[in-house]
């Protein structure tokens, strides 16, 4: 199951990979271990959350590398009930950890089709000009490009209705009551 | 009422064990646990993601453990960090105190 851990932690940055990756399967080795004595569904859940939990830490990490984004943690599954100003819709977590469990498969699959063809087949390309013309080298890069201000919008709207706020916002020096 | 936003669960969690000593990651997990009777289970990554905003933010510190033979990184808590969990505390106590009189006065 570390191996499996240790993988999906490879999704996380690679600045958060250096700093807290070793820690983190540390800790991850800790609970396998005090858990060796745990069977079938209480098993599967811990394994389950501790999975999901890497994965949506991933997500996070890479939205506020990309945004820039340093507010409080997003992603706190079912715990957020004391946080009256908080809103995240459920769903976007739920997308962006498909998402990544996409992209996780997809270069799986990418290694296995890699890992079966033979080694003496002859290599593709480059690309000659008769086999990408000018209008389709356009229209790749318009389509592109439009996806990837779709994919930049939504999750930014999903940023903004989520009220989410900086701890820096909070004024630990002022008594709140 | 005031415009500080107030702290999620597994972020009020962590720094009320933080506050009564230093800990490492898994320790942190297992006191969280106890703390909560069990109720709050959280996730490795979930727990990292808290650390890694609090000491973004300096309401916590990470030093090499020196009581641990295999030189574990730990967590403990900063002044601010202090200052903001009893900021927190006087809210809760406040907002606590406020539904005790009116369950109170709905039930007389």
């Amino acid at each position: 199951m570390l191996r499996v851990y240790r993988s999906v932690l490879t999704l996380y940055p690679a600045a958060y990979r250096r700093v807290y990756a070793e820690e983190m399967l540390a800790v991850l080795a800790e609970i396998e271990f005090d858990a060796a004595e745990q069977r079938g569904w209480s098993k599967f859940a811990r394994r389950v959350r501790e999975t999901s939990g890497l994965l949506a830490g991933a997500a996070t990490e890479h939205t506020r590398q990309c945004l820039g984004y340093t507010g409080a943690s997003i992603f706190l599954p079912g715990r957020t009930r004391m946080r009256s100003e908080f809103r995240f819709p459920k769903a976007t977590a739920v997308l962006m950890t498909v998402v990544l469990v996409a992209v996780l498969m997809a270069i799986e699959k990418a290694k296995a089709i890699s890992a079966s063809i033979p080694p003496n087949s002859t290599p593709v390309g480059p690309i000659q000009p008769e086999h990408f013309s000018t209008v389709t080298t356009f229209l790749v890069i318009l389509a592109l490009a439009l996806s990837a201000a779709a994919i930049g919008w939504l999750v930014t709207f999903a940023l903004r209705r989520s009220g989410v706020q900086r701890f820096s916002a909070v004024h630990p020096g002022k008594p709140t009551v | 009422m005031t415009d500080s936003p107030s702290l999620s669960e597994p972020v009020l969690l962590i720094l009320l064990s933080l506050v009564e000593r230093p800990r490492h990651g898994y320790a942190i997990l297992q006191d969280i646990q106890g703390m909560s009777e069990g109720r709050v289970r959280l996730s490795t990554g979930t727990l990292y993601g808290a650390l890694a905003r609090l000491l973004e933010d300096g309401w916590i510190e990470r030093f090499q453990s020196e009581d641990s033979s295999r030189g574990k990184q730990a967590y403990r808590l900063t002044a601010i960090g202090r200052r903001s969990l009893q900021a927190e505390v006087s809210r809760l106590k406040q907002l606590t105190r406020v539904a005790g009189l009116r369950v109170a006065r709905k039930e007389s």
